[in-house]
């Protein structure tokens, strides 16, 4: 539902009395509405917006959707959200998603556009979207937008734009294609047959056509001119006087009419509307409050009634404002006579306001009456609430506006100016901003305030204060990439904050979590996270509880708690059901993380259902993360299915889409895509990955790195390479995640060393390594570890499995192995792997080339030749060349290279 | 005839303008629009000055004239550092008008 202060804006202008019929206009706008763009461009009083609304009535088959635009539309988010508000008054349901997602504080993004474009696509009906005022609008991003959807409009779409100034759209093209229809002031300004039509038909004066040529020569066929003029003519007896006064002299016409109008009002209809033409809106009790007198309301029936330039902005009559032409033309005539008296009555309008409820437009009218004490009263108690509503860019609109003196002498308004501004990432001038509030908190502390002109407004927020100090300043050193600093601060958080201070506290923590984090301290940061997420419950923050939660999940997964990170997303889910209402944002990272989670344990159904969820919620209820962590997942689940190519496209988007979000970027997603290539047999993409970035074997082990230096040693493996220095880097990754606590990677290092060893020959250890593979995963049940590294996995398990270790696990993981590999005969366990050298002599016995050809090209003896053969023979259980070749691939030795 | 202000390298600089509209516009204006001087000229036009304005100034105040609906007919930067146009210097304060 739409607020009240956005149903006027979606309200259609009610059509006027005394309209003048244009049907060479109308004619236009029909012939636009085929086009996707009419371009209604014209000065103010040229009639625009009463066109467009009277063609609407009249001619129009489709549904409409208005949008009167005013300076808030600046910010995209309130942009699209009133147009969506618009679209859904004419299609119910229209951009829900895109409207979701935007209350919930995501940025606007290409991606949601484009839902909203086809959503548009599916709309039943078809749609006018008028777009009025868009002369308002000067933020580069809301044009891109708007030229973005007129680029991809669905055929039953139409857009009206109504405007003083050209908008920067690729007009030139629209108008080269056919898509952009004009009307401008040229066409807008009145004939002289619409003139006499207006002045004799409608307003019943009864000029002469010299009079009215007259008019219209003097005043262009400008429209709101001519109506000034009709309602200074009414009721006069010699109106060719009139006429010759009028068109007699030089002055800028609105001045001359307005000043004609004035004269001919009663000093109190005169002093009301010079008094309350600095209002943007007007009400009746509001105007009463203004003016200190009653009878507003029907004194504002009357001027509308009379067409005196009062624009109605519901349709119960409740709300009007002036027509902005003359209420500018209003306000430099009451400035110049009672300029003194302005703030009283800016004074007036803003107590009424904030009696009234409606706090941002008292502070508004505050600081236009530079009564700057009361707005920084009122803003110091505006902002929780605004923050609360991630009215964060109106925060930092009161920051650039209060002096810097004003804020230093209060704390708690300083600290609030702080948050809003660091929630929009602006860092600027923070650290002096926080250091005026711990003075002004130091020196209340020594009970100096009246001494020092100290003024806290809002005393409830007082005791948050010395944590909320530490936290910002926290939030600096993210922004350093300082992370002892980040500790240190957030430490001091936990330290400072009160102890029902559950928000602040759970800033610290997060802040602890997030640094904790990136310099691998898992546990650390598990503790951190936990404690935060359940201070959040406890504020009754459910929503961010969510984004503790996949932070929480990504860290135990780490840590090898396969377990703890399904439960810990399981009860986020529940949390978040248990609020019943909408999808809270977040769930569908919770479902894109259980579906990962999922598929570790070979459940694929449930990974497959997790993730159609996490898609069926999409961008509504996603994280910032979403988008990419949902791609990370369904890659998976396609490569499981042999789809690589489909899995690499979705690593792609996922690699365009990611964002930060304050997450260490532990799994690089070009590392994801070196493994798919690896895994595919594409070595030449994954050795050109490994040269950008530049990683090789003698590399600093860290916690931030251990993915892609994983990766690295898959590649190595891929290579052929069993030699010692990988087994040596193997050794060092394996000792530091060890160290580090993060057990999933001990599993898949543990795994990597028992293929490094036995393509050295070295069958023993493998099976210790193995062996420890299985230990640290049986409990916590992995999976896809063990299965993703395939047949040569496969078969040290078989040879785990004749020694007992595991066994119940071993099995399960062997059956998981898919079909293909349980119908694989016994015998063809290759208990004793081949050796690095063995293998070589054998890719050449696959050749056609003679023994002693081979012992060549190896450079070896022809005996020594012959013994590798016999070993070969006896690891493989076969007698002949011809059987060890076909044994080989049985065994699926070379993969799916074929050697040359 | 006035010379185009030179581009580089002062271009960000604060100046001085004049801007002239159609019509007399009423001396009242002067304040509304932050102008330095108002003279109504004989051929119909108004030309206003403003003193030391840098471009946001500027385009603050066309987008004032255009939402007032002005035929706006030229817009002109003056060169104070222009010994040869020292009498097109705007006259310090406004003029009220005829």
């Amino acid at each position: 539902m739409a607020s009240p202060l956005v149903a006027t804006k979606l309200f259609v202008p009610t059509r006027r009395t005394g309209l003048v019929a244009r049907p060479r206009l109308r004619e236009r706008l029909d012939h636009g509405a085929k086009a996707r763009l009419t371009l209604v461009s014209a000065p103010a009083g040229f009639g625009k917006t009463t066109l467009i609304a009277e063609w609407l009535a009249n001619a129009s088959k489709r549904a409409s959707a208005w949008l009167s635009l005013d300076r808030t539309d600046n910010d995209p988010g309130t942009f699209w959200s009133d147009v969506i508000a618009a679209l859904q008054t004419a299609a119910p349901g229209v951009g829900a998603t895109m409207l979701s997602s935007l209350q919930s504080g995501q940025q606007l993004n290409e991606h949601l556009l484009a839902g909203l474009v086809n959503d548009l696509s599916a709309a039943p009906v078809a749609v006018h979207l008028v777009l009025d005022d868009y002369h308002v609008i000067d933020q580069p991003d809301v044009h891109a937008g708007i030229t973005f959807l007129v680029e991809h409009l669905p055929p039953q779409i139409h857009i009206a734009i109504a405007t003083r100034v050209d908008p920067p759209f690729p007009l030139a093209r629209l108008r080269a294609q056919g898509e952009l229809v004009e009307v401008r002031s040229a066409d807008l300004r009145f004939t002289g047959e619409e003139a006499t039509a207006y002045f004799n038909r409608e307003m019943h004066l009864g000029l002469s056509p010299r009079n009215i040529s007259a008019l219209e020569e003097r005043t262009e066929g400008w429209i709101a001119a001519l109506q000034l003029a009709a309602l200074s003519m009414q009721g006069r007896e010699d109106v060719t006087a009139f006429v010759a006064g009028f068109a007699g002299n030089n002055r800028y016409v609105f001045d001359y009419l307005v000043e004609e109008v004035l004269q001919r009002q009663s000093e109190a209809v005169r002093s009301f509307l010079l008094r309350t033409s600095f209002l943007d809106r007007l009400s009746g009790p509001l105007c009463d409050a203004v003016t200190a007198s009653r009878g507003g309301g029907a004194l504002l029936d009357a001027l509308h009634r009379q067409n005196l330039f009062l624009v109605p902005l519901d349709d119960r009559r409740q709300w009007y404002r002036y027509h902005h032409l003359f209420a500018d033309v209003l306000q430099a005539h009451f400035v110049s006579e009672g300029e003194a008296e302005l703030p009283i009555l800016h004074r007036r309008a803003s107590d009424w306001y904030e009696q009234n409820g409606e706090r941002p437009k008292a502070i508004d009218h505050a600081l236009a009456g530079a009564d700057i004490e009361r707005a920084a009263a009122l803003i110091e108690l505006a902002i929780p609430e605004t923050s609360r509503n991630r009215g964060e860019a109106i925060i930092r609109g009161w920051a650039r506006v209060l002096p810097a003196e004003l804020v230093r002498a209060r704390p708690v308004l300083g600290i609030g100016l702080v948050g809003g501004l660091v929630s929009r990432g602006e860092f600027e001038g923070i650290e002096d901003r926080l250091r005026d509030v711990e003075r002004g908190l130091a020196t209340l502390a020594q009970g100096g305030a009246p001494a020092h002109n100290l003024v806290v407004i809002d005393r409830d927020q007082l005791p948050r204060l010395p944590g909320a100090i530490e936290l910002y300043r926290a939030a600096l050193a993210q922004v350093r990439g300082d992370i002892v600093g980040v500790i240190h601060h957030a430490q001091r958080v936990l330290d400072l904050a009160p102890a029902d201070d559950d928000l602040g506290r759970a800033g610290g923590t997060a802040f602890l979590g997030i640094a904790n984090w990136s310099a691998g301290n898992l546990e650390a940061a598990r503790c951190a996270w936990a404690e935060g997420r359940d201070g959040l419950q406890r504020a009754g923050h459910i929503a961010d509880t969510l984004g503790v939660s996949i932070a929480l999940a990504d860290i135990t997964l780490a840590q090898g708690r396969l377990g703890d990170a399904i439960e810990a997303c399981d009860r986020a889910l529940q949390l978040a059901a248990a609020q019943g209402g909408p999808p809270l944002r977040g769930t569908a990272d919770m479902h894109a993380g259980l579906s990962e989670l999922h598929r570790e344990r070979n459940d694929l159904d449930a990974a497959r259902q997790h993730l159609a969820t996490s898609q069926e919620l999409g961008a509504r209820a996603g994280l910032p993360q979403h988008p990419y962590r949902w791609r990370i997942a369904a890659a998976q689940l396609r490569r499981d299915e042999g789809d690589f190519d489909g899995a690499i496209v979705l690593l792609d988007e996922a690699e365009r889409l990611y964002i930060s979000d304050f997450f260490p970027y532990v799994r690089p997603v070009s590392a994801i895509r070196a493994r798919m290539r690896i895994a595919q047999g594409r070595l030449d993409e994954a050795l050109r990955w490994q040269r950008e970035r530049g990683f090789t074997i003698g590399d600093e082990l860290s916690y931030l790195r251990e993915y892609e230096h994983i990766t690295v040693a898959r590649l190595l493996l891929a290579q052929g390479a069993g030699g010692t220095e990988v087994r040596l880097f193997l050794d060092r990754l394996l000792e530091s995640a060890v160290s580090g606590g993060r057990m999933r990677s001990v599993i898949e290092i543990s795994l990597l060393q028992a293929l490094a060893s036995r393509a050295a020959g070295d069958g023993a250890v493998a099976l210790v390594a193995v062996e420890r593979a299985l230990t640290i995963g049986e409990p916590e049940g992995y999976v896809r570890l063990f299965v993703d590294e395939g047949e040569a996995i496969a078969s040290l398990l078989r040879a785990a499995l004749k020694r007992g270790i595991t066994p119940a696990y071993t099995r399960r993981l062997l059956a998981a192995f898919g079909p293909a590999e349980r119908a694989q005969p016994a015998h063809a366990d290759l208990i004793e792997p081949l050796s690095e050298r063995e293998l070589d002599v054998l890719r050449l016995l696959r050749s056609d080339l003679g023994g002693l050809e081979i012992a060549r090209e190896l450079m070896i003896s022809l005996n020594t030749m012959r013994s590798h053969t016999k070993n070969i023979y006896e690891k493989l259980g076969v007698t002949s060349r011809r059987s060890a070749v076909h044994r080989a691939d049985e065994l699926r030795l070379f993969g799916h290279t074929q050697p040359n | 005839m006035r010379k185009p202000a030179s581009s580089t390298p002062e271009r960000h600089e604060a100046a001085s303008y004049e801007i002239r509209l159609e019509g007399h516009l009423d001396a009242r204006w002067a304040a509304q629009l932050d102008a330095t001087s108002l003279i109504h000229e004989s051929d119909g036009t108004t030309v206003i000055s403003i003193l030391a304005a840098d471009q946001s100034r500027l385009h603050g105040l066309l987008q004032r004239i255009r939402d007032l609906a002005l035929p706006l007919v030229s817009v002109t930067r003056l060169r104070p550092a222009d010994p040869e146009q020292p009498s097109t210097l705007p006259a310090p304060l406004p003029n009220k008008g005829h």
